[in-house]
């Protein structure tokens, strides 16, 4: 529809891409995004560092307990043979009394290495175990026996004070880890308290921004429909104007022209009873004059028809059917029923026209043999139908000015215009019109004119 | 002999003028007044009482189908000579319903005014030959176009005789009178004229007959 396309036209399309709300707005997102997948990255990494930590700190103090133990057992192992030894005194040295001190100093010594924060405990048990090696060595097995008690207290006194020391140690590593965590803690509601501020920010901004856009496109939709309701209150007045002008000069020609040609056609009439000797070219003359008024009188009924004044819708409708037939190949017959005479002008006029049209339409394209003409009047609506069984059209595709013109009209007073048709299928012009009349939209607008 | 007298009602002065003169150029006419729309044709027709009204169709405030009904309704002795641009059956027909006796174009008025005048002081009907013409064409193209049958073909000769009476304007008294038969025969038989015809009153039997070339 031209409306339509005019409209478009004329609003041009608002570019987009110049806005720069809608690129900052677009960057906050992209940067809140990644500060909350930078914040959980890290949360995650550092968590899973503080889970490697805590388990390698229970692995060392697993590692710890195993060791002291293994020197509880060696100890208990080196009682053991001592007490063998002493239960059976000789004097030759006894292999397995040197082995379980040289296991004894290997577990000491490897512990010393590993485990320096326990070298004071390690070195008194270093101690006990070298004096028991040096009176081993110097024979003094009685005096070995008598130490080994002392050194088997000793032994258990340090591993309790290991055991108590290495406790302590995890409590410590525990704590650092707490701690840790704690950091972690606080890392993470800081990141979270960031991107939720800014997140409310944002959201703030997207919304003025929505609100802007909400705001120009109903800006935009209200400008439209009031520059199309314009173009309807245009094409509505353009019909108006268009009949208005008809009328006038049809009554121009009517009572001017039309009148001044009868008077002398009367006088021109009495001429050869005054001068019978010019009575041939009086009536050369009368019979141009006639000539004259006959298409005088059927340009002005073209223009205006007379019998919607004079006579009413349903003789005019039937005038313009017999015109039809008279002039074309196509016999119109017309019924128009219980159609009231009181119609306004609008309606009459709309009518008229409407069925004009149509007929006109079927002289035209048609080469059909017969047309009816329906009106029809119920207490809602009126209903006028011109029906033809000529060769049809495809309505989807021919959409001439003669359809659009009466879609005008009868669009103008609240009805619907529908054709039917298809090819070798004749066509039905149907339009009906809301009874009674609604007032007219465009007559709210503007001072009534009467003609 | 008592002149007849004429109300000329049209709304251009020179159609009056042209009507006056020929009205007046007849021995036996008088103009009794002129009207300039339909409302003073029937106001006058009031006061001065005419015999004929000579009367435009298309006048300002009323127009002359609706003054000439209202003039036959006040007076029935008050004959109306009906003066039009157009011959198509639809002024004709409404017309003769308005209770017009006689049916004239204005462009042949002058030639034949004076006898559409003297018809329609005598009762009679009267028509320009054109309307006959126009309204004769219309009906045989239907008939051709249609395939329909003439239904004239369908009336007896006796029927056909009262069309033509009933036509004319007599009464079933008269036309009784006339062919010798009882008035209940002649309702009888312009019953059955009517129903042939499918006619539904008598101005459309009256136009029926102007379209026969059965009066004129």
């Amino acid at each position: 529809m031209p409306t339509e396309e005019a409209s478009a036209a004329a609003t041009p399309t608002p570019d987009v891409s110049r806005s720069p709300l809608r690129w900052t707005l677009l960057g906050a997102f992209a940067i809140l995004l990644a500060l909350l997948v930078v914040s959980g990255v890290t949360a995650v990494h550092v968590l899973r560092e503080m889970h490697r930590q805590a388990q390698s700190i229970r692995a060392a103090s697993a590692e710890r307990e195993q060791a002291n133990s293994n020197i509880c057992v060696s100890v208990q192992i080196y009682d053991q043979t001592i007490t063998r030894y002493a239960a059976s005194p000789r004097a030759e040295p006894d292999q397995d009394v040197i082995d379980g001190l040289s296991e004894l100093s290997a577990q000491v010594s490897g512990a010393w290495n590993r485990y320096p924060e326990e070298r004071p405990f390690l070195e008194t048990l270093r101690d006990l175990v070298a004096e028991q090696r040096a009176l081993y060595a110097a024979r003094q097995p009685a005096l070995v026996i008598k130490q080994e008690p002392v050194l088997h207290a000793r032994v258990l006194e340090c591993a309790k004070q290991v055991s108590l020391w290495s406790g302590r140690g995890a409590q410590q590593d525990d704590l650092a880890l707490l701690a840790q965590f704690g950091e972690l803690q606080s890392g993470l509601s800081r990141a979270l308290l960031i991107a939720f501020g800014s997140g409310l920010v944002l959201a703030a901004a997207s919304m003025v921004y929505i609100v802007r856009l909400e705001r120009q496109t109903r800006g935009r939709y209200y400008e439209l429909a009031r520059s199309r309701h314009e173009l309807q209150l245009l094409s509505s007045r353009l019909v108006d104007a268009q009949e208005t002008e008809r009328r006038s000069i049809s009554r121009e020609l009517h009572d001017e022209v039309g009148q001044s040609l009868g008077a002398l056609l009367v006088d021109l009439g009495r001429l050869p009873a005054i001068a019978p000797d010019a009575k041939e070219q009086i009536d050369r003359m009368k019979s141009v004059a006639e000539r004259t008024f006959q298409s005088v009188r059927n340009i002005s009924l073209l223009l205006r028809p007379s019998m919607l004044d004079d006579l009413g819708l349903a003789a005019a409708l039937e005038w313009q059917g017999r015109e039809v037939s008279r002039n074309s190949e196509i016999e119109v017959d017309v019924q128009t029923g219980n159609l009231s005479e009181n119609l306004p002008d609008e309606y009459k006029i709309c009518i008229y026209r409407f069925v004009q049209e149509a007929l006109h339409n079927a002289v035209r394209h048609s080469a059909a043999r017969t047309a009816t003409v329906t009106a029809e009047q119920s207490p809602d609506r009126i209903v006028v139908q011109v029906k033809d069984d000529g060769r049809g059209f495809d309505p989807r595709r021919t959409r001439g000015l003669g359809l659009l013109g009466m879609e005008e009209r009868v669009k103008r007073l609240g009805g619907t215009f529908t054709v039917h048709s298809a090819p070798q299928q004749g066509a039905t012009v149907i339009a009906e019109l809301p009874w009674p009349p609604k007032t007219l939209e465009s007559d709210r607008d503007r001072p009534r004119e009467r003609v | 002999m008592k002149k007849v007298r004429v109300l000329l009602a049209d709304d251009h002065n020179l159609i009056r003028a042209g009507l006056r003169r020929v009205v007046e150029s007849q021995p036996d006419f008088i103009v009794a007044g002129e009207a300039e729309d339909g409302r003073q044709a029937v106001a006058m027709a009031e006061s001065l009482k005419p015999d004929v009204v000579v009367m435009d169709i298309g006048m300002p405030l009323l127009n002359g189908i609706e003054a000439a009904r209202q003039i036959r309704a006040a007076h029935s002795d008050t004959q109306i000579v009906m003066l039009s641009m157009h011959s198509d059956e639809g002024y004709v027909l409404r017309a003769l319903k308005a209770g017009a006796k006689a049916y004239l174009l204005k462009d042949s008025a002058e030639a034949d005014l004076a006898r559409a005048i003297h018809a329609a002081a005598e009762g009679k009907s009267f028509f320009s030959p054109a309307v006959g013409k126009v309204l004769l064409e219309d009906y045989m193209r239907k008939l051709q176009r249609t395939g329909k049958e003439d239904s004239y073909e369908l009336l007896t000769p006796r029927e056909r005789e009262i069309l033509q009476l009933v036509a004319e304007g007599k009464s079933s008294k008269e036309a009784a009178n006339l062919l010798d038969l009882s008035v209940y025969t002649v309702e009888t038989h312009r019953a059955r004229v009517m129903q042939k015809l499918n006619l539904h009153s008598i101005p459309e039997l009256i136009l029926y007959a102007v379209r026969k070339g059965i009066i004129a």
